[in-house]
């Protein structure tokens, strides 16, 4: 029930909190009201109907000793102060008396508005002129309690205009002060007090009362709480850290046209140096990742396709196997071919680098150490399979080299020795996919040919066979992760996919269908995130499979480096590398 | 009698001690700050994790020193310690310690020993268990999982002088009310001290 005059004098004031006064506490109650009766009080003098009127003596004399000089006024004013006590009279209506005589005032007002110079508005007019508002006013004048001193200074020294306010001439401390200590006045208007104490409360203020907050932000420890890793209610890594995705799509396909669809060749490779190389029949081709270049190599033969590609541990040399048997050195920055190493009858179709030893593996099983540097290059025969060798790979500190033939074997070789420290036939196909974990020495995967889709597992100190996958399909490749312990196999028919597997627990991570026909040969790039594919279809195609999620991209030239050295042997040329 | 009871400087010279130890150890037990910036201090008969940031206590030291300033005239009714998501600025914890002042007339009056004077042991006794309740507090209260920062609010009386570092606030009520737990009090026997937590509840989903 708070009258509009209230509430808009309560919103006149900034703040809620300063504005609200308690009763019980002995302070000034009407302090909201300042505003709005200063400037009343300020408007009269400067209307441009002014006038000096007769003083209302029954006015005059009640409690209110105002100068008759000030009691001038306008038309509107008289209005818009009959209309503020027409409300104050209704929210006073508790006292019979007092509503009457407020009834009776205004209705008088209210013709006389268009007369200016009748009594009635100056009678109201009068009234107003006090530095109160004319609520306080009304309550005082029909009340007998009614305070009977108010400090009126203000009005001595007013010059106004309804709507310029002109505060130049009102002295506000000192009105203030004086309001504020006029201590037995009363809180007449006991709706609005009420509507600003809820209004309070609502915004959970004590009346009286402020909030200070010291300014200042509290410093902060930059020191990680360790706390919170003993509790174990805190959340667990399932989050998306460890999820990575892994595209389906290829980021890159390149054209390998003439590429030989024989499963027993070995037909790519990809550099240390982030070159790759391609054998497309009877030519070399050396796709450089890092620029894009593609660099032909010299090589110049009308009779020999190219049966496997090896890099050196390095990447500056290539060593290439040929359909005659032949085992060639090439120089890839010059060129030139730098030794050609005969010795087997009949193709070369694979190839593996032991730092300075070049081991072949020919069509007719044998297997041949050469060391590039001397003239008399073969060091070593090893005579472990009765067909065709198409699987050979060095361990990385060549120690041991693991060779998979067409006749279903696996052989560990020890470096020192020409008899094979074990034989496996546990695969009932071609062993074309062999790789050694770069994480674990001891463990070598190898994956048979159709009529075997197996992928085994071995120890290669104890011998044992750790685990097998069946898994649908040829497997013509494996490559393991150097990021994640991971490992990807590249299978034929039906699907010619990439497989995806966690290692040990060998759940499939995901499938990836590559191409339209079997993959042949699959190689990873030097920083271990992409894998390149070679199928039957004459594409080229690069899958993002082992993306570097959790290591920044400030560190990612120190990581591939990184990589490079612990993935590949050692003593190699250092240079930053990656596939865009 | 000199040292067995208390005036009304050392009534409020313990308040705003009593004030700085809580908030080290509140700080300390909701882990707004690491274990690493804390250090033992034994007081009250008890050991006190203090901090040994150096931000921190001197940000402490402006606080109390403004509050035993505004203690001295008994201008301040209450004074919260409000912590605060980091980042969301949710209040999620709410530290609140009433100051009621007794007997105005006789604190004016030159400072007249009231008849049911304490001693200071018995005070410290009070103040033990308070500092007790916070340390135990820990237990039901929720785990603040999220970054957590602090702001120390005062509820003074609207004449009171205000320094520019301090400036209005609204009351960083918590959302919702939160679940409310009463702690001890003490009693100087010129300040009347009730300790009050709140915290926000969260709703099992």
């Amino acid at each position: 029930m708070g009258s509009p005059s209230a509430r808009k004098s309560s919103t006149a004031r900034s703040s809620v909190t300063s504005s609200t006064t308690k009763s019980a506490t002995g302070r000034q109650t009407i302090l909201p009201f300042v505003p709005v009766s200063k400037s009343q009080a300020v408007a009269l003098p400067l209307s441009p109907a002014r006038k000096n009127t007769n003083v209302n003596p029954l006015l005059d004399t009640k409690a209110l000793n105002y100068s008759p000089v000030q009691s001038n006024s306008s038309l509107k004013q008289t209005s818009l102060l009959s209309r503020l006590k027409s409300v104050k009279a209704h929210s006073t209506s508790s006292v019979p008396k007092v509503a009457t005589k407020e009834n009776q005032l205004t209705s008088s007002s209210q013709p006389s508005a268009d007369l200016t110079s009748s009594t009635g508005p100056r009678r109201t007019l009068k009234r107003s002129n006090s530095a109160f508002s004319s609520l306080d006013i009304v309550g005082k004048d029909w009340l007998q309690n009614a305070p009977t001193k108010r400090s009126c200074k203000v009005n001595n020294k007013t010059h106004y205009d309804r709507f310029i306010p002109n505060r130049d001439g009102m002295n506000l401390a000192s009105s203030q002060f004086n309001l504020s200590n006029d201590s037995k006045s009363q809180y007449l208007d006991r709706a609005s007090q009420e509507y600003k104490e809820r209004v309070a409360q609502a915004c959970g203020i004590v009346p009286g009362q402020r909030i200070l907050a010291f300014k200042a932000k509290p410093p902060t420890s930059d020191k990680e709480d360790l706390r919170k890793y003993f509790n174990p209610m805190m959340k667990t890594s399932t989050s998306t850290s460890s999820q990575r995705r892994i595209l389906t799509a290829p980021e890159k396909i390149l054209d390998a046209p003439g590429m030989l669809d024989d499963f027993y060749l070995n037909l790519l490779d990809w550099s240390s140096l982030n070159v790759i190389a391609i054998a497309l029949h009877k030519s070399i081709y050396l796709w450089n990742a890092d620029t894009g270049d593609i660099k032909p190599l010299n090589y110049e033969s009308n009779t020999n396709t190219i049966a496997s590609l090896s890099w050196s541990s390095d990447g500056s040399y290539l060593a290439v196997g040929t359909s005659d048997g032949d085992t060639q050195v090439w120089d890839v920055e010059t060129n030139t071919k730098l030794r050609s190493m005969t010795g087997h009858e009949s193709r070369v179709g694979v190839l593996s680098w032991d730092k300075h030893i070049v081991s072949s593996g020919a069509r007719d099983g044998s297997i041949y150490h050469h060391d590039v540097r001397v003239a008399q290059h073969k060091i070593a025969e090893l005579h472990g399979h009765t067909d065709e060798v198409c699987g050979l790979e060095w361990r990385s500190d060549g120690m041991l080299l693991a060779s998979g033939g067409n006749d279903n074997l696996v052989n560990i070789w020890d470096a020192r020795n020409t008899k094979p420290k074990f034989t496996k036939a546990s695969h009932n196909a071609a062993v074309k996919a062999m790789a050694w974990c770069p994480w674990n020495l001891n463990l070598l995967a190898t994956g048979g040919g159709t009529s075997d889709k197996h992928v085994h597992f071995w120890n290669t100190t104890t011998t044992a066979r750790l685990h097998s996958i069946y898994t649908g399909s040829q497997v013509s490749s494996i490559v393991w992760s150097t990021q994640y312990k991971e490992l990807v196999t590249s299978h034929g028919l039906p699907n010619n996919h990439l497989s995806v597997w966690e290692y040990p627990t060998l759940k499939k991570v995901i499938d990836v269908p590559a191409h339209d026909s079997r993959i042949l040969h699959t190689a990873i790039s030097p920083d271990g995130q992409v894998i390149a594919s070679a199928a039957a279809d004459e594409n080229l195609k690069f899958w993002r499979v082992f993306e570097n999620i959790d290591k920044g991209k400030i560190s990612k030239k120190e990581e591939v480096s990184k990589l490079v050295s612990a993935g590949k042997k050692q003593g190699q040329a250092r240079r930053s590398m990656s596939i865009r | 009698m000199e040292g067995s009871t208390i005036t009304l400087d050392g009534s409020i010279a313990l308040v705003v001690e009593f004030f700085n130890y809580s908030v080290n150890s509140i700080l300390f037990q909701r882990a707004v700050y690491p274990p690493e910036d804390f250090t033992v201090k034994k007081k009250y008969g008890l050991n006190i994790l203090v901090t040994i940031n150096d931000e921190l206590q001197l940000y402490m030291k402006q606080v109390c020193s403004q509050l035993e300033a505004w203690l001295t005239p008994g201008k301040i009714s209450k004074l919260v310690l409000v912590i605060k998501d980091k980042d969301t600025a949710e209040v999620v914890e709410r530290w609140q310690f009433d100051i009621h002042v007794h007997d105005k007339s006789d604190q004016a009056g030159g400072m007249t020993m009231n008849t049911a004077s304490k001693s200071t042991g018995d005070i410290y006794k009070e103040i033990q268990a308070i500092m007790r309740q916070i340390t135990a507090s820990v237990t039901f209260l929720p785990i603040l999982e999220d970054k957590c920062t602090f702001n120390i609010l005062v509820y003074a009386d609207e004449d009171v002088q205000v320094p520019t570092t301090w400036e209005d606030s609204d009351p960083n009520l918590i959302a919702g009310g939160g679940e409310h737990v009463k702690l001890r009090s003490f009693d100087t026997s010129m300040h009347k001290i009730d300790a009050l937590v709140a915290y926000r509840v969260m709703d099992d989903a």
